[in-house]
């Protein structure tokens, strides 16, 4: 049966009018059931269906190019203090400057006459690195409750999941709020006030993979091995769940970076002086008439790095898929 | 129309070449079997000339058919038979049109089916002739129907009406059609899915059906229903059949003609009489030797065709890496089929692509040149290694409707199995047979009933899909290395791991592949590696060669031979077939719906089978030369098993008893050993013990 070609689902109707053969998982939208590592691939996996959507060669390069424009935002970001003109807290030029006038302030001024650039430099090296951190510590808390809960079952998962949905169940954006407002402000609140709300969604997702990964035949197959129970869950499970892991997260950290802004536009973030994207948009948004490019810039590096960061997502994943 | 058509002739050939494809899409609807697009064609269904057809994956383009020549005479059955990776499938989905557009075929030569150029024609007279002129059967018709719709309206899509579509499906044996017409594919058993398949497929009445190994995913009683219903198919309707399979046996049950595909090319054609009877080239030489039968020597390791070497220098024939009989043109030419028998036969023509085919046909067969197996150690009788008495396994499920139902997988099962003794349990699918082994491995801890044996790593098994039994993304020596104790060096480790993959015949280099780089009888090697390592007590096999090319499923057999021999290992070998089990069995237990109902040594019981389902069983295998008579009915729901004797309502010996008695088989031994000695007795579960 292991013929080079193999029907993928229904025939397709005689008549050409029945429904169209089911499309390949890979191609819906979001986490991308079909990653699970499964057998060999066969023409139907490789191969998304209509043809033209193919793993071209324009393709793969404009993938590798947004993932390369990330990574170069976070060397920015890493090196931001070192990168920034002028100091992003003292006021040293004349207020309200605009863009491209001044070669010493190329984005202007902001207010109280603040170097733009440095602020939004180093108001992005929070942003992306916090957005960095909320998702690494997510993935980790979410991966080891949905590995533990999936790999036990019963009570265990019963707990661990019912205790995950009440978190699902709350609004993520109110939460962040309230328990950023009873923590009060200030950047490691900021991440408490995120992570509590994020990382349910991962163990959601990690302990269906397991689930999955539980239920093919090798696990069992290493259980008669006399395989110990760790050593399995962490050699036989775990690895066929990082794939689902790594898209996951790389598809939902503009969301983070958006939550981020938007818990710092509401006056969460880090206390007045320190430069943060958000609160700098929502502190410009008085001088909107008088002098638009202060909320503006900042409101706009928010936009692309979100924007970024869920195309470079798209890429990671386009990569991981064509890989199997 | 059940006549063989007579070899074409170029006149004809002609005359179907210049056919206007126009004629398709203006030729009357279906219902009349006497259309023909042109009038010379009349003898011709498909027509392939020089065939090539290469496909696209993973932007790499290799060729999967070369140059292959068919001609497919009006109601004749053509069986197309090779090894996986043989091209059979890629030429019928060329047949029907139905590459996938996605792996970018191109196809060079001529294809001609049903009057219509597959080649130039335009999608929509290729939906039209696959709607009036083809019929397709594919292998798996869980996956081919759609699960979301009714099946009978799925027949009437292609039929036309719902009365045509109840006709259709009375007419190919379903049962009750006007109630099935409103069932949805999972409520139907896996024979009557296949034959809601062919409703559709002779749908229309078409010219060609391609049935796409039809039966592989079926029983072996059921496999014989079906076959002969396409034979009856064709001899009512006169549509030609082009059955794929990779099984010379179930070729030769109905096919008039036989094509032996090797690598994309025809190496072997003519009719089935001819290539069984006097095979010319090495190829089909082999496909036959490997075949097991039930009168395979068991005495000595089964003969197989050398492994396929990979990478081997693709100039000149193809099978010339795996032929024993290779010479140096051999590497040099392809060969061209040539004529293998007289030209006036009256058969009609036998070719085969080998440029040694005159001179092979004295050699002898490989078989006899093989030592036979060293003899078993002698067991140790009295105490067993496994005791199970009175297993009762069932388990909550949902039945075809949604509701709650218990599945009784075992229903009382009592076997023993003495230290280094290897027993074989033989079953349709449904039967428990596979839910007994995971009993045993402790992998299912939901029965009842008294199990005593060994435990833990004493207890090692190997999975029928080897593939999906290894991990992934583990390396072959880290699966090797974490079945040894974790404090033994490393360098022990992998001595010990050496040494296991040189006794299951794998090279060190397998050590640093992962499980996806190997093939598939490499890793079922790994399997029995990684079970062997540190010797068991009992290995459990659940049907480790049923996926496997015959010839490789012959090596991992004899490789289970070996070890068991070597390491004194009891083995308990699940399988569905009766010719498999023979070789691996000492003995061989039967189980019908949960129970055992004949076990005793394996000659006893396929020699002299005192239970009617076995029987059955033994008379449905597959083999050349021999009329399969297939048994009525359908296995019965392990949701609702009859009351007596599970096999009562499609035993042909039945009494009216049989529906209320249960017979245990440790009570009924049979046969002219009545002895005290387990191994030795013949036990069956029926009233009337074999005296029928």
């Amino acid at each position: 049966m292991a013929d080079v070609l193999v029907p993928a689902g229904p025939p397709p109707a005689p008549t050409g009018g029945g429904p169209a053969p089911a499309l390949s998982p890979a191609r819906s939208p979001g986490l991308s059931p079909g990653l699970s590592p499964g057998p060999a691939p066969r023409w139907r996996l490789t191969r998304r269906q209509g043809g033209s959507g193919a793993d071209s060669k324009a393709r793969r390069i404009g993938d590798w190019a947004l993932i390369g424009l990330l990574v170069l935002v976070t060397v920015i970001a890493v090196l931001a203090p070192a990168l920034a003109p002028h100091d992003p807290v003292q006021p040293i030029a004349v207020p309200k400057l605009p863009p491209f006038t001044d070669l010493d302030h190329i984005l202007g001024s902001d207010q109280i006459g603040r170097d733009t650039l440095s602020r939004v430099l180093v108001g992005l090296r929070t942003s992306w690195l916090l957005a960095l951190v909320v998702t690494a510590v997510g993935l980790l808390v979410g991966t080891i409750v949905g590995l533990v809960a999936g790999m036990f079952g019963g009570w265990v998962d019963a707990l661990l999941m019912r205790t995950t949905e009440v978190f699902l169940a709350l609004p993520s954006m109110l939460v962040a709020v309230a328990v950023a407002a009873a923590l009060g402000p200030g950047l490691f609140n900021t991440f408490l006030a995120v992570i509590v709300v994020w990382w349910p969604y991962y163990a959601r997702i990690i302990r269906g993979e397991v689930r999955g990964i539980m239920a093919r035949p090798h696990v069992e197959a290493a259980r008669m091995a006399g395989v110990g129970r760790m050593r399995v869950m962490w050699r036989h499970v775990l690895p066929g769940v990082v794939p689902t892991a790594v898209i996951t997260a790389s598809l939902d950290i503009g969301n983070v970076v958006m939550v981020l802004a938007s818990l710092s536009f509401l006056g969460m973030g880090q206390p007045a002086p320190a430069p943060e994207l958000g609160s700098d948009t929502s502190r410009g948004l008085v001088e909107i008439l008088d002098a638009w490019w202060i909320p503006l810039v900042p409101g706009l590096v928010v936009m692309l790095l979100s924007l970024l960061s869920n195309l470079a997502g798209d890429a990671v994943r386009n990569r991981l898929a064509h890989r199997r | 129309m059940d006549v063989v058509a007579p070899p074409l002739t170029e006149a004809r050939h002609g005359a179907l070449t210049e056919a206007p494809a126009e004629a398709l899409a203006a030729a009357p609807t279906a219902g009349s079997a006497d259309v023909a697009p042109t009038a010379g064609s009349a003898d011709v269904v498909a027509r392939l000339r020089g065939l090539d057809v290469s496909l696209e994956r993973n932007g790499v383009r290799s060729q999967i058919l070369h140059g292959v020549d068919l001609e497919i005479g009006r109601g004749e059955i053509v069986g197309i038979v090779g090894e996986s990776g043989s091209g059979k499938s890629v030429m019928s989905m060329a047949m029907l049109g139905l590459l996938p557009p996605s792996s970018r075929p191109r196809i060079d030569g001529s294809l001609e089916v049903a009057g219509l150029d597959l080649r130039t024609a335009s999608a929509q007279q290729l939906r039209e002739a696959r709607r009036r002129r083809l019929g397709v059967v594919f292998q798996d018709p869980m996956t081919s129907l759609n699960p979301t719709m009714h099946v009978g309206t799925q027949v009437a899509e292609k039929a036309g009406s719902a009365q045509e579509a109840i006709r259709l499906m009375r007419a190919v044996g379903i049962p009750q059609p006007e109630r099935r017409y409103r069932s949805y594919p999972h409520e139907l058993s896996g024979g009557l899915r296949q034959r809601v398949m062919i409703a559709m497929a002779i749908a229309g009445d078409p010219e060609l059906v391609v049935a796409d190994e039809p039966t592989t995913a079926l029983d072996v009683t059921v496999q014989a229903q079906v076959l002969t219903l396409l034979a009856g198919m064709r001899d009512q309707l006169g549509c030609s059949i082009v059955l794929i399979t990779h099984d010379l046996g179930v070729a030769a049950q109905i096919a008039d003609r036989i094509a032996v595909m090797y690598r994309g090319r025809i190496v072997e054609t003519g009719t089935t009489r001819q290539v069984l009877e006097s095979p010319r080239h090495p190829y089909t030489r082999g496909l036959l030797g490997s075949r097991l039968s039930l009168d395979s020597d068991r005495s000595r390791p089964l003969w197989a065709l050398p492994a396929e070497t990979p990478g081997a220098v693709l100039t000149g024939c193809p099978f010339a890496s795996r032929c024993r009989d290779v010479v140096d043109a051999c590497h040099t030419d392809v060969p061209a089929l040539r004529a293998a028998s007289a030209p006036d036969d009256a058969e009609g023509p036998h070719l085969a692509a080998c440029l040694r085919q005159a001179e092979l046909e004295a050699v002898e067969s490989a078989h006899d040149r093989l030592p036979p197996l060293p003899p078993l150690p002698a067991a140790q009788r009295g105490a067993p290694l496994v005791q199970a008495a009175d297993l009762e396994c069932a388990f909550q499920v949902r039945d075809e409707r949604g509701r709650k139902a218990r599945l009784s997988a075992l229903r009382g099962v009592t076997l023993d199995l003495q230290p280094g003794e290897s027993v074989a349990i033989v079953g349709e699918s449904g039967s428990g047979k596979s839910t007994l082994l995971r009993v045993a491995g402790q992998l299912e801890k939901r029965y009842t009933g008294a199990l005593r044996g060994p435990q833990g790593a004493d207890v090692q098994m190997v999975f029928q899909d080897a593939g999906s039994s290894l991990t992934p993304w583990l390396t072959i020596r880290e699966v090797l290395h974490e079945r040894l104790p974790r404090r033994t060096p490393t360098a022990a480790k992998e001595e010990q791991a050496l040494a296991i993959l040189d006794r299951v015949g794998l090279p060190a280099t397998v050590l640093d592949a992962l499980p996806g780089e190997l093939s598939g009888g490499q890793r079922q090697r790994v399997a029995l590696a990684r079970a062997t390592i540190v010797p068991p007590k009992v290995l459990l096999c659940d049907e480790p060669t049923s996926a496997l090319d015959v010839s490789v499923a012959a090596n991992v057999l004899n490789l289970i031979n070996q070890l068991r021999r070597d390491l004194g290992i009891a083995v308990m070998f699940v399988t569905h077939d009766l010719a498999v089990a023979r070789i691996i069995g000492d003995r061989i237990a039967v189980m019908y719906l949960g129970r055992i109902v004949e076990v005793g040594r394996a000659e006893d019981v396929i020699a002299t089978p005192r239970h009617p389902y076995t029987r059955n069983l033994v008379a449905a295998v597959p083999q050349p030369g021999r009329t399969v008579l297939p048994l009525a009915g359908e296995p019965a729901s392990a949701l609702d098993p009859p009351t007596g004797c599970a096999f009562h309502p499609r035993c042909p010996v039945a009494l009216p008893e049989c529906a209320s008695t249960v017979v245990g088989v440790q009570l009924a031994a049979v046969g002219d050993r009545p002895t005290n000695d387990v191994t030795l007795r013949h036990e069956v579960a029926c009233v009337r013990r074999g005296e029928f």
